[in-house]
Order: C-alpha cells, then sequence, then structure tokens
C-alpha cells in the first residue's frame, strides 16, 4: 500500500488544485505540464522500454491535432471528438512509419522518423485545399474558464500514465526491455520483435495523437509549422524523457515539470524576479541582466539541454541516487 | 531542351556545394557513428566568419583560410569536451549523444542571434551575379568557381585518407572501431581529429555559400538536413560517395522544381532519403565499394 | 550554514517578487499590454515593432498622456510560437489586468491570442498579423489596423487594368501563410481582368536556387511574373531571373520582402523597375508618416519600414480610445475603440464591418517602383511622386 502513496497524494494534489489556485496564467502551465506528461509518457514507452529513439512525435502529435481540427472544419462537429478520434488517426499514422522505420536500427531509426515527419509537415503544408496549408485551422475554444480543460487533462494523463504503467509491468514491457537489451537476442528467444515494436509504437503514437487533439481544442489554432514542429514538439518529447529519466515511471512527469517550468523561468527572466529586483534597487545593471536573460530564453534553454545530457545522462529519477550524494555528500554514507 | 539542360546545369553546381557539405557529415557519422544534426549550425558559424571578415574587406574566398581553422577548433572542442564524455557515460539510450548535438546547435544558433541579431546578411561581392553563357544556357560565376574549390577539397581529402597515416587511422576507426583500437589506433584522439575535419569543410561550404546566398542565424536547420539525406545517399564515411549524393540530391531537387513543382523540393529529397534506407541500406558506397 | 541562508533568502526574494510584482505599477498609470516576437526568428520586426510602439508612448507621455495618466508599456515576448503568445495574453489579462492589448506580429500568433482576448473580453488591437480569418471569426473584442492579406494587391490590379493590360501571369509564391493567402487572391482578381495564368507555383521559404523553377516560368513566356516573396527570396529571384536574362513585361512583388531596403541591397541592379504593392511606405501622403520616419531614424540610427508605422500608429488609436473611454475597464475601452475615426501616420483609421469581416480597418493600398535604388510610389494616379517606368527595359537593354 505505501508504495502507492506518493502517486495518490500528487494526484490528490492535482485534483484539488484549480479549487486552490485560480490564476488563469498558472492553470495555463499546469494544463501545458499535463499534456506533456502524456506525450512524455508515451515517448518514454517507444524509447525509454523499448529502445526505439523516435525523433518524430511530431507526426503523431500532428496528425490527433488535424484530425481534431479537420472534423470540425470538414464535417462540422465538434473538435472534442478529435479526443476520440485523434488516437486512433496518429496510430493510422504511426503504423505505416513503423513499418518503414524499424527496418533501421539506432540512430538510422530516429533519423527515418525525423525524416516522415518532415514529410507530413510538408504535405500538410502543401495539400492548402484539405488542411487549410499554412493558413492552420482556427477554431473558438468552447470553455472561457481553463478548469474544464485541466481536468480534461489530468483524466488524459491519469489515463495514459496507468495504461502505460500496465503494459509495461505486463508480459509485453518485458519483451519491450528485452528488445531495448538485445534486439537479436530477444528475436532468438523467439519474440517476434517486429510485433512487439509495432505495439509500442502503436500505444505511443495513440496517446500522442490524443495529446495533440487536446491542443487542437485548447489552443484554437494549428498549422502545420506548430504541430509537426521539430524542435518544439519532437525534441521537447525527447527532453522531457531524458531530463526525467528514460525508462523510468515517474521520469516522463518530472521531466514535464522541470521542461514547462524552466521554459518559462526563462522566458519571463524568472517571473520577473529580476525586472522587479532592479525596479526595487533602482540598479540599471540588474534591470539589463533580467532583459539579456529574457532576450537569450531559447540559449539558456540549450546551455541547459547540454549541461542535462553532460551531467544527469539518465536524467533527474535515473541518476537521482546521483543527485542525492552529490547533495548531501556531508551526510555519512547510510 | 534548354529548360532540360539548364536545370541539369543548376543541379549539379548545386551539387558541388552538397557534396563538400555532404562530406563532413559523413567523415563523422562514418568515424563515430553518431549523428550530428549541429552540422548546418557549424556551417552557419563559419558563414558568419565569412561576413565578418567581407565586412574587413577580405574576400570569401580568401576568408576560407580563417574559418577552416577556426571551425577545425571548434569542431574538435566540441567532440573533446562535449560529446566525447558521453561515450563513457552509463546511459540505457546511446542517442543522447544525437540530442547533445541538437543542444550544441541551439545554442551556437542562440549565441549568433545574440551577436548578430535576427536580421539578415549578405556578402555581396562583384562576382555574386557575374553570369556567363555557353549557348543558352546561363553559367552562375560564383555557383562555378565553389563547385570547382569542392570539387578540389573532395579530391584532396579522398587522398588524405588513402595516403596518410592519419587517413588511414580515420578509416580504420570508420570500418571496426574495435579492431582500430587493437591496432594501436588512437581512437579518442582520431574523433576529435575527424570532427575537427568535417566541422572544416563544412566551413568551406559556408565560406563558397555566402557569396551567393545570405546569412542568417536560422539558415542551419536546412542544410542539416541535406547533409544527412546526402550521407545515407553517399553510404558512411565514402567521400566518392559523398560526390555522388550530393550531386544526386541537387539534381533531383532541381529536375523535382522543374518538371514537377518547386514546393515538393524537400519532400522529394525526404523520400529519396527513406527510399535509400529502404532499398539500398549503405548507399552508394555498396556499388562503388569506395 | 551560509548556503542555507542564502539559498533562504533567495527564496523570499522569490516570494516577496511573486506576492509584489503585480502590484507594483503606480496608481497614474494606464498599462498597456502588447504581445510581440522579441527572441526567436521573427525578432527583427518585434524590435522595430518595439522601438515604434517606445517611441510613440514617449510622444504621448510627453503630451501629459491620457487624461493625465501616463502610458505604460508591457512588453511579452511570444517567441513566434502560438502556445507561448497565449500564455503572454493570458499572463497580461490575468496578472497584470490589462484593460486593451495590442502587437501580434505573426499570423498563427495573433489568431491564438486574440482568441484568449475574445474569450476574456479584452479588446486586442492586432497591429500586423495579416490571416484574413483573424477578423473573419466574429470576435467583437479584436479589431486589425493593418489590411488583410488578402487585400494587398488591390492598386497593382487597377495599374493593371488600366496601364500595363498584361494578357498572361505567373505567380510564385513562398508556402506560407501570407504566400499562400495573397496568392489565392490574386489567382482570383488575374480571373477577374481576363489574365491567364499560366504557372501557380509555390517553393519553401530559404530555398537557394531559382534558376530550375525560373527556368521553367521564362519557357511559358508570361507578360507579368507576380511574386509573393519574403526579402531574401525576393532578392535571389530578382538576382537568378537576371542571371537568365528572363525578360517578362513587368515584375511584380506582392509586397513583403520586395519594398524592404535589403532587397535593395541585396539584389542590386536586379531590383531596378521591379513593381510592388505596399501598404505604407515613409513617402505616402498621412500626415506624420514621414516625421515618423525621420524621427525614428534619428533616434535609433536605422531605417524602419511600414511594421513600425502600423506599430506607431497602434498606439496613437490605443491613446484615442483610451481618452475616449467612459472608464479605464476593457468593455468600456472596447466601445471606444469600436467608435475610433482618426488619422494616423499609418492612415485612417475607422473599425468597419463588409463581407465576412468585423471590425477591420480599410486602408488603400500602393504600388512602388524601384527607380534608381528608389523606392517610389507611382500608383495610384493621386498618391504618385513619380512616374512609373513601363515598358521596363530587358536586361541586356541596360548598361
Amino acid at each position: 500500500m505505501k508504495k502507492n502513496l506518493v502517486p495518490l497524494i500528487v494526484l490528490a494534489v492535482l485534483a484539488f488544485f484549480p479549487l486552490a489556485v485560480k490564476d488563469n496564467y498558472y492553470m495555463h502551465l499546469m494544463i501545458l505540464f499535463l499534456m506533456w506528461v502524456v506525450i512524455g509518457s508515451a515517448w518514454n514507452l517507444i524509447a525509454g522500454y523499448t529502445g526505439q529513439v523516435s525523433f518524430g512525435d511530431a507526426a503523431f502529435f500532428g496528425s490527433g491535432a488535424y484530425a481534431a481540427g479537420l472534423l470540425s472544419v470538414h464535417l462540422h462537429i465538434s473538435a472534442w471528438w478529435g479526443l476520440a478520434l485523434g488516437g486512433f488517426a496518429a496510430v493510422a499514422v504511426g503504423l505505416p512509419f513503423g513499418w518503414i522505420c524499424f527496418r533501421m536500427r539506432g540512430a538510422y531509426f530516429a533519423l527515418a522518423t525525423l525524416a516522415l515527419n518532415e514529410v507530413m509537415r510538408h504535405s500538410a503544408a502543401i495539400a492548402e485545399g484539405f488542411t487549410g496549408g499554412m493558413v492552420g485551422i482556427l477554431i473558438m475554444p468552447s470553455f472561457v474558464s481553463k478548469v474544464p480543460y485541466y481536468y480534461v487533462a489530468l483524466g488524459m494523463a491519469v489515463a495514459a500514465v496507468i495504461s502505460i504503467q500496465w503494459i509495461v509491468h505486463a508480459k509485453p514491457g518485458y519483451y519491450f526491455v528485452s528488445i531495448r537489451e538485445d534486439q537479436d537476442a530477444a528475436e532468438s528467444l523467439g519474440i517476434n520483435t517486429h510485433y512487439y515494436k509495432m505495439l509500442s509504437l502503436a500505444i505511443a503514437a495513440f496517446w500522442t495523437g490524443v495529446a495533440g487533439s487536446l491542443y487542437m481544442n485548447y489552443m484554437g489554432f494549428i498549422d502545420p509549422d506548430v504541430v509537426f514542429s521539430l524542435h518544439d514538439i519532437s525534441i521537447m518529447a525527447i527532453l522531457v524523457g531524458i531530463v526525467g529519466g528514460v525508462g523510468t515511471v515517474y521520469g516522463p512527469m518530472v521531466g514535464a515539470f522541470v521542461m514547462v517550468t524552466v521554459q518559462e523561468l526563462f522566458r519571463s527572466g524568472f517571473f520577473g524576479l529580476f525586472k522587479y529586483l532592479g525596479n526595487v534597487t533602482g540598479s540599471g545593471t540588474i534591470v539589463s541582466i533580467a532583459e539579456t536573460i529574457t532576450g537569450a530564453h531559447i540559449l539558456g534553454f540549450g546551455i541547459l539541454v547540454v549541461v542535462v545530457i553532460l551531467v544527469l545522462p539518465n536524467g533527474i529519477v535515473g541518476d537521482w541516487p546521483k543527485i542525492r550524494n552529490a547533495v548531501f555528500r556531508t551526510k555519512p554514507a547510510t | 531542351m534548354d529548360v532540360f539542360l539548364q536545370t541539369f546545369v543548376a543541379g549539379v553546381l548545386k551539387g558541388g556545394l552538397y557534396a563538400l557539405i555532404g562530406i563532413g557529415m559523413t567523415l563523422i557519422m562514418g568515424v563515430m557513428g553518431i549523428i550530428n544534426l549541429a552540422h548546418g549550425q557549424l556551417m552557419m558559424v563559419a558563414m558568419y566568419i565569412t561576413y565578418v571578415l567581407h565586412l574587413a574587406g577580405v574576400d570569401p574566398y580568401l576568408s576560407l583560410f580563417v574559418a577552416m581553422p577556426a571551425l577545425f577548433l571548434l569542431g574538435a572542442v566540441i567532440q573533446r569536451f562535449l560529446l566525447n564524455p558521453l561515450l563513457k557515460a552509463d546511459t540505457i539510450l546511446p542517442e543522447n549523444q544525437v540530442l547533445m548535438t541538437v543542444g550544441i546547435g541551439m545554442v551556437l544558433t542562440e549565441v549568433v542571434r545574440f551577436i548578430f541579431k535576427s536580421d539578415y546578411k549578405s556578402v555581396t561581392t562583384g562576382y555574386s551575379n557575374a553570369t556567363f553563357f555557353l549557348g543558352n544556357i546561363s553559367f552562375s560565376m560564383a555557383l562555378v568557381i565553389s563547385f570547382l574549390i569542392a570539387i578540389g577539397f573532395t579530391v584532396a581529402m579522398f587522398f588524405f585518407l588513402i595516403r596518410t597515416d592519419i587517413g588511414r587511422s580515420i578509416r580504420a576507426t570508420a570500418q571496426d572501431k574495435d579492431a582500430a583500437v587493437l591496432m594501436g589506433v588512437n581512437t579518442g584522439r582520431i574523433t576529435i581529429i575527424t570532427f575537427g575535419i568535417g566541422s572544416g569543410l563544412v566551413a568551406a561550404a559556408g565560406s563558397l555559400l555566402a557569396p551567393v546566398f545570405y546569412v542568417f542565424p536560422d539558415i542551419g536547420g536546412p542544410f542539416t538536413a541535406r547533409a544527412f539525406i546526402i550521407t545515407i545517399l553517399g553510404g558512411l564515411g565514402s567521400t566518392v560517395g559523398a560526390i555522388f549524393g550530393g550531386v544526386t540530391l541537387g539534381l533531383a531537387e532541381s529536375f523535382g522544381a522543374t518538371y514537377i513543382s518547386m514546393e515538393f523540393e524537400n519532400i522529394i529529397g525526404m523520400t529519396i532519403f527513406v527510399l535509400v534506407l529502404l532499398f539500398l541500406p549503405g548507399g552508394f558506397k555498396r556499388l562503388t565499394k569506395i | 550554514m551560509s548556503v542555507m541562508k542564502r539559498a533562504l533568502l533567495v527564496c523570499l526574494a522569490i516570494a516577496l517578487a511573486m506576492s509584489l510584482g503585480g502590484a507594483a505599477a503606480m496608481a497614474d498609470t494606464i498599462k498597456v499590454g502588447i504581445v510581440l516576437p522579441l527572441t526567436g526568428e521573427q525578432a527583427k520586426f518585434g524590435e522595430i515593432e518595439k522601438r515604434s510602439f517606445l517611441m510613440a508612448a514617449e510622444e504621448i507621455n510627453a503630451k501629459g498622456g491620457v487624461k493625465g495618466n501616463k502610458l505604460e508599456l508591457l512588453f511579452e515576448d511570444d517567441t513566434g510560437k502560438p502556445d507561448v503568445g497565449r500564455s503572454a495574453t493570458e499572463k497580461l489579462i490575468s496578472q497584470e489586468k490589462v484593460p486593451i492589448i495590442t502587437g501580434g506580429y505573426s499570423s498563427s500568433v495573433t489568431a491564438a491570442a486574440t482568441a484568449v482576448a475574445q474569450q476574456f473580453k479584452v479588446p486586442f488591437l492586432v497591429t500586423t498579423g495579416s490571416a484574413d480569418k483573424i477578423t473573419e471569426s466574429g470576435y467583437d473584442y479584436v479589431f486589425r489596423i493593418n489590411p488583410p492579406a488578402s487585400e494587398y494587391p488591390a492598386a497593382v490590379v487597377t495599374f493593371l487594368q488600366e496601364v500595363v493590360k498584361p494578357k498572361t501571369a505567373v505567380i510564385l509564391f513562398e508556402n506560407s501563410l501570407f504566400g499562400q493567402s495573397s496568392s489565392k487572391e490574386f489567382e482570383e482578381d488575374c480571373g477577374k481582368l481576363g489574365i491567364k495564368v499560366l504557372l501557380k507555383e509555390g517553393y519553401n521559404k530559404g530555398a537557394i536556387d531559382f534558376k530550375p523553377m525560373l527556368t521553367k516560368v521564362k519557357a511559358t513566356n508570361p507578360d507579368l511574373v507576380y511574386m509573393v516573396s519574403y526579402v531574401m527570396d525576393a532578392a535571389l529571384l530578382m538576382r537568378q531571373a537576371k542571371e537568365l536574362d528572363f525578360n517578362p513585361r513587368l515584375f511584380v512583388g506582392g509586397g513583403a520582402g520586395f519594398t524592404l531596403p535589403e532587397f535593395h541591397k541585396n539584389a542590386g541592379d536586379a531590383a531596378e523597375f521591379v513593381y510592388s504593392a505596399t501598404l505604407w511606405v515613409e513617402t505616402v501622403v498621412y500626415p506624420g508618416a514621414m516625421d515618423y520616419f525621420k524621427k525614428y531614424q534619428a533616434k535609433y540610427k536605422e531605417d524602419t519600414e511600414y511594421h513600425g508605422a502600423e506599430a506607431y500608429a497602434s498606439l496613437y488609436v490605443v491613446a484615442d480610445a483610451l481618452k475616449r473611454a467612459k472608464s479605464i475597464t476593457p468593455k468600456d475601452v472596447r466601445d471606444a475603440l469600436a467608435a475610433t475615426d482618426m488619422m494616423t501616420a499609418f492612415g485612417p483609421v475607422k473599425f468597419v464591418s463588409y463581407e465576412k469581416k468585423t471590425q477591420q480597418n480599410k486602408l488603400p493600398t500602393f504600388m512602388v517602383q524601384w527607380q534608381k535604388g528608389e523606392l517610389e510610389t507611382v500608383w495610384p494616379k493621386d498618391a504618385a511622386k513619380m512616374k512609373y517606368v513601363f515598358p521596363v527595359p530587358k536586361w541586356k537593354e541596360r548598361k
């Protein structure tokens, strides 16, 4: 029972979060956080557990988002249906994707997924008649309040995490890990590696697609560059996975929280802290430091990537013992 | 017929530059087995070096002699301090290296943006617009020169790899790292040199491209993509393959633009890439054996 | 433990900043929220707009501000991404409680940001985002000062009708929101004028080599080549057209890249005699246009262009609405903004509804031509400063 205590407390805190914090800005960040928990967990399944590092998550995310958007544009039904269909649309894209890419291994697999995502992005931009091209799809969000979106995102995150945990701890999960550790050995043991890789990819694509549909509903606007973005979706998904900890249960959650917070920290100049300090002390230097930081926030982000990979190659959760040792190293080892 | 010939010429000339970009990538990928997603960004840095020197009155072709050593150093430093340590780290996924290069690319882009802002800069020279005609076919002087220089570098590279000790060590490491270590090759040093040479070559491409194109911080991405298409086309570690790959991609883009539509330019490249991975894994190298 | 103490201090400072940050504003200022790309690929234009906003604010505040209250500009960086633009807008509304928001550079960010403003019923005056549908969604809190992308070529159409009378045309466009929507509109215009469109082709921005495409275009031998391109692509297109010795009767740019100083700088003599549609040049007839241009030049030692003028005019429109508003609440400011009828450096501003659009400012557009390295307004006749050069000499006939 004790083992489930931490997740339950976290869940309870998340469930009551909107009651305690009414501020829309923080709600928005929380919704983004939950969305990234879903995408990060999905990526973690295919990359962390199955060892197939995808650089093409945006293809699934975009398919889900476009499924929702196109339903509302062409069939004039609510984009919320996309939540039901977006996942399957992503799977429909994911299966041929896997069929092509799984012939390759390691870095080649990564490159192939990246290339296919680019094909998707350009196709969505060129097929003006169907997708609206670069004009994108604009719908009016259904709710003014963020609370409904928050709970949808929370429900989605819980469902994604539980289902992925379940599969990881079931028989397929062990096959996934055996493929990651040694594909040839797994094959010689009679595991149909192609089937299990496809299964892993399908589940990952499904949840990423659902997250894409939520994005469409919540943001109200998509275009090919936004939802098929290599940097903002595919790489961000990888970062969430790696920063948190590849192949760990809580890694994607920690990663999503850290990445969303850090991104916003840099963008807003530490939530206006420097600007405030500058105004209070009247120091021009601090104000200009604030401006420099916000002006170079992507640089900060890039440096963070480099440093994390260098120092914590297994992520915060994966390298937790290392972090604990470093922080509390004065204490005698127990 | 003129349309066909002009398209052909445009494709081949562009292909020469692509080859130069590709050789650097193919060496790095071949020797280290990692994908350098910061390759185009390294070229971008070289283009800015060319730009700064141009402001000081230095001809872009002369700035080759500054940009190449500078990028060699930068590449060596990246390999030594950022990539090699990852080889030792104990992780589940070897792809951390790939991600590291993404991070490096971001840092390079943003540092340049920080210094030069997002403005477009151009290196316009007297010969940027010069052309000559053979029959009805127009040749851009600058592209012809850069094509010749690119071929020159490639040939030099080829003999460097075949004739010199370092070159042989590089090829040995590319073919079988463990065996190379057993044969007494210091592979750690070889990776550093290789990354340096790869960066230096892409720097040459940058300096040659600068007068006919323009420079801005985000220019790297599309060239990184082209570089890995060329590498996969040509085969890992093959300089001859890179020339074939570069020219093939240049021709494919040109003919695609003329006979299909220019908006498919990137899709054509990516499709070739996936097709080669599927049907000719190993690229042209499998056919040429070099 | 000094480390602990220092950590504690930092925590305290953060807590202080969070609790006081919002309340720090003084009573005698009116906050105006501005969403712009200040970092990322679009930062260049975000910067021009930011400076123009600041310049306008200085001028307005020097003249006593709005009813004695000074304007305080709160810039939020959207980084060119819709989701960031959305959080930036939300932050302005829920944390800073601004009564009005302006800015909005890229269409995708603007679309996302205006939806937020509409939901929270805070007026949003769009400065630049030009996708048609931003003002076609029936938002009653969203206003736009610049014309939608589809209306940019209006002056070109009358010029073609009255002067050139071409029979065939080729349309080349950048595969972007602006390129796709304005090329589509121009194709329809061609249909109305009885011009046969021989080829309509998109390309991806940042292409190195346009020669294959231009060779194909040259082979169709069109009277007119209409291009919707951003500045560097525009320069390359013209340079390579010259290299190929391609001589249609005229080259027309659909705004965007063709009017910027960098275009001329990069295209060199290949830019000569190229026409372009435009919304604004500093030499337009509007009062204050040249003033703005010169002041900007003097202050920042750089040239400005129409995006800057849009921003500069936007703040004057905002100040005017705030002056007339019954109270500084979003609702009253919105009503005041709807009743705007004024002249700015960017032209007359009045928000009207027509066809599917609501609260859209309607502006005449102009046609300009590069002549001896200067961008001259040549059409319509009543606004022309110089006579247009037509027919245009062939490349080889030029010295």
